[in-house]
């Protein structure tokens, strides 16, 4: 019987491959789908979203990882998607309007991924109204901007404006991350929630769709 | 001979009486920065020097013209004390390091101006500015910080300012610093500042905006569509300069979009690669990288934000090259050795420094290949250390200046043996160990041995431009055929960037 721990292992070093194989043994095994998703794949991107929360594996680590969960993910979800298990929650998430900036978005992205969340990835340029729209149709729980410039964050205030106007405020959270946000520019917006990383934002990101 | 058997001699350093002994460099002394570290190579420690020192050396000779040496001109890290002698520096820039030489300009003569002209780079950093008689001699040259930095350290922050209220503020900042430069360049070659009649002024984009009091609006988000792209001719007193008479002229050199300047097209010029038929990489590393590519004739060019990292703007001991500032690293017997800037003691680290330690503490595996260190901190030279947050900011800037040449190299289907010579301009290039370079993953490692420096070739371009009335025409050709390869949101640029911050052998 495979040990769902080297799935882990295999994961936090990026080995995609490996991973893919691995996931592909324990289904045929009979493992539980969920088994394997919690205690292979979320298990070992978790460990790697706290040592990059804690400076010790950087972005391309991130990456690579992601990548093997990915692999192993496609191989789950139709097993997943019958056997009824749901994703912990449902985001969306994009650059705003003005901002081609994209790397940190996708880092989010992974990482959110990692943790069992449904992303919707809107891309980059994206319209306030747009971001709204997509939280509505896709019934996201979140909305997450990312701005990567000092003069385009402010577009973030208009994603905020714009779910009011939608009446949707009090259904949908609205998450702001990027270089040149914090905590006070969160709230003088009246976001809900900022982070610094990209892995706090997965876990706040979690909260939020528990709550 | 013990150091208190040393007889000490007075020397008057502009103006200021300081103590040295019998047989030490001048350079002991000098306030002036040493890039070459102090081998007679750099020119950055000219001055006149009179009393008892050693005769001139050879060194000198090769890189003091001969009105110089008929001048009193010396190299203080070629010139010993002998008796009591006095030093009177050429000009000061304010103990920071301001590049100014790039090549010698050898080219046709038709300048601009009829009496005296000056070409002027604003840098988002620095200003640096050189003054020519009309037979193409240069007289003085000066820089300075660019004032503008209140505002913001960063192109974007000043563009923040500049909507927020402060354009104007913003132009009069950067408008009273040329006319401090003209002040000061005409002061230091003896002539009245109103007979400069020509100004060739280059810079990126925003820094032209910003001069002008162009609405910045469009420099502030995507698609970033910029109507003005310069190539003009205007009147000083137009753009407020009061050194100059009214009708002095000034041209602004052509840019080619919002985020690649006329200083990167004026580089292009200085450097030449565009005539040449050569596959050939030119890359200014500065807090915006710009970066260009010519292969079978056509140029594509883009820009990064790499961030300040390189200027030491966010690191934790980081600061411009200056003095006390580490400059070099090397590994010996397995521990760090560095040299310091005016080789007193190490106060921070400059970006060539940074670029050093990084290959230096890979190569004593302090840090491991994916930039990880096991150590909170590692020790340069005592106070001096690197932290890890250092480390993964160097990661960032490195990336992205790499995997901007590569994406040019990927997009026009160039492979990197293909490439014949990467040429590196501005300050920090002009520093930078190519082997280490190459080892850190900042350039391309299999680029390290073709690498060319060209120094501050923005302010040369704009001198090309001064004195030759058919160069700008050349420079605003290479700016229209210019293709521009915009890097955000670029899968490509994404891919490479991400990996890049490794650093694999």
């Amino acid at each position: 019987m495979i040990n769902l721990s080297e799935i882990s292992e295999n994961l936090q070093r990026g080995k995609t491959k490996v991973v893919k194989e691995l996931v592909q043994q324990a289904i045929d095994e009979g493992c539980k789908p969920e088994d394997i998703l919690e205690q292979g794949l979320l298990h070992g991107m978790g460990i790697i979203g706290e040592k990059f929360k804690n400076n010790e594996v950087y972005v391309p680590e991130v990456l690579v990882a992601a990548r093997a969960m990915n692999a192993g993910a496609q191989l789950l979800k139709p097993l997943l998607a019958a056997s009824g298990v749901a994703a912990t929650g449902k985001v969306c998430i994009g650059t705003v309007q003005g901002d081609l900036h994209d790397i940190g978005k996708n880092l989010v992205k992974m990482m959110m991924e990692g943790k069992g969340l449904e992303v919707v990835d809107l891309g980059t340029d994206v319209s306030a109204d747009t971001f709204v729209q997509a939280a509505i149709e896709q019934n996201c729980q979140v909305i997450c901007c990312s701005a990567l410039l000092t003069t385009t964050m402010n577009v973030m205030g208009d994603v905020v404006k714009a779910a009011e106007a939608a009446g949707v405020r009090d259904k949908v959270k609205i998450m702001v991350g990027g270089a040149p946000v914090n905590e006070d520019f969160c709230k003088s917006i009246g976001a809900d929630c900022y982070t610094t990383d990209a892995a706090s934002a997965a876990d706040a990101a979690v909260a939020l769709c528990k709550a | 001979m013990s150091e208190a058997d040393q007889k000490m001699i007075c020397v008057t350093l502009d103006g200021e009486k300081r103590l040295l002994a019998i047989g030490e460099k001048l350079s002991a002394l000098a306030t002036t920065e040493l890039p070459c570290g102090g081998h007679g190579k750099c020119g950055k420690c000219k001055a006149i020097v009179k009393g008892e020192v050693s005769p001139i050396s050879d060194k000198e000779r090769q890189a003091l013209s001969d009105s110089e040496i008929a001048a009193g001109v010396r190299l203080l890290c070629c010139t010993f004390a002998e008796g009591d002698c006095e030093i009177v520096h050429l000009d000061s820039t304010s103990g920071d390091l301001v590049l100014m030489e790039g090549k010698a300009l050898d080219q046709p003569l038709d300048p601009l101006f009829s009496r005296y002209g000056v070409a002027l780079d604003i840098g988002t950093t620095t200003m640096a500015a050189r003054l020519y008689a009309a037979n193409g001699t240069v007289l003085a040259d000066h820089g300075m910080l660019n004032p503008q930095s209140v505002y913001g350290a960063d192109v974007i922050s000043r563009i923040e300012a500049a909507m927020g209220g402060d354009a104007h503020p913003l132009a009069l900042a950067v408008r009273g610093a040329i006319d401090e430069i003209l002040t000061v360049l005409a002061q230091s070659a003896g002539i009245p500042a109103r007979e400069i009649d020509a100004l060739v002024v280059t810079g990126n984009t925003a820094m032209l905006y910003l001069l002008t009091e162009t609405d910045v609006e469009p420099l502030s988000h995507a698609p970033f569509h910029v109507e003005r792209l310069f190539g003009e001719v205007l009147r000083a007193d137009a753009l407020g300069l009061t050194a100059l008479q009214g009708d002095a002229s000034v041209y602004l050199p052509t840019c080619i979009a919002a985020f690649v300047g006329a200083d990167t097209v004026c580089a292009l010029l200085a450097s030449d690669i565009c005539e040449t038929g050569k596959t050939v990489l030119l890359a200014d590393i500065g807090t915006n990288g710009e970066m260009a590519l010519v292969h079978q004739g056509t140029l594509t060019v883009c820009s990064t934000a790499a961030g300040p990292a390189f200027e030491g703007v966010g690191i934790s001991m980081g600061m411009r090259g200056a003095i006390g500032a580490i400059d070099r690293v090397r590994v010996e017997n397995g521990a760090l050795v560095a040299h310091v800037i005016g080789e007193g003691a190490p106060i921070g680290i400059c970006g060539s420094g940074l670029v050093d330690t990084i290959a230096c503490l890979l190569e004593t595996e302090a840090i491991d290949e994916t930039g990880y260190m096991e150590d909170d901190e590692a020790q340069i030279a005592a106070p001096v250390v690197l932290t890890q947050q250092d480390v993964r900011m160097v990661q960032l800037a490195k990336s992205a200046i790499c995997a901007g040449l590569q994406t040019l190299l990927k997009t026009a289907g160039v492979d990197v043996s293909e490439v014949e010579s990467l040429v590196l301009a501005g300050g920090f290039g002009s520093y930078l160990d190519a082997k280490n370079a190459g080892r850190i993953g900042l350039i391309p490692a299999e680029l390290a041995q073709k690498t060319a420096v060209i120094g501050n070739a923005a302010l040369d371009g704009a001198s090309m431009i001064l004195l030759d009335k058919s160069a700008s025409a050349r420079a605003d050709r290479i700016a229209k055929s210019a293709k521009v390869k915009e890097l955000s949101a670029d899968p490509v640029f994404s891919e490479f960037y991400m990996m890049g911050m490794m650093f694999s052998d």
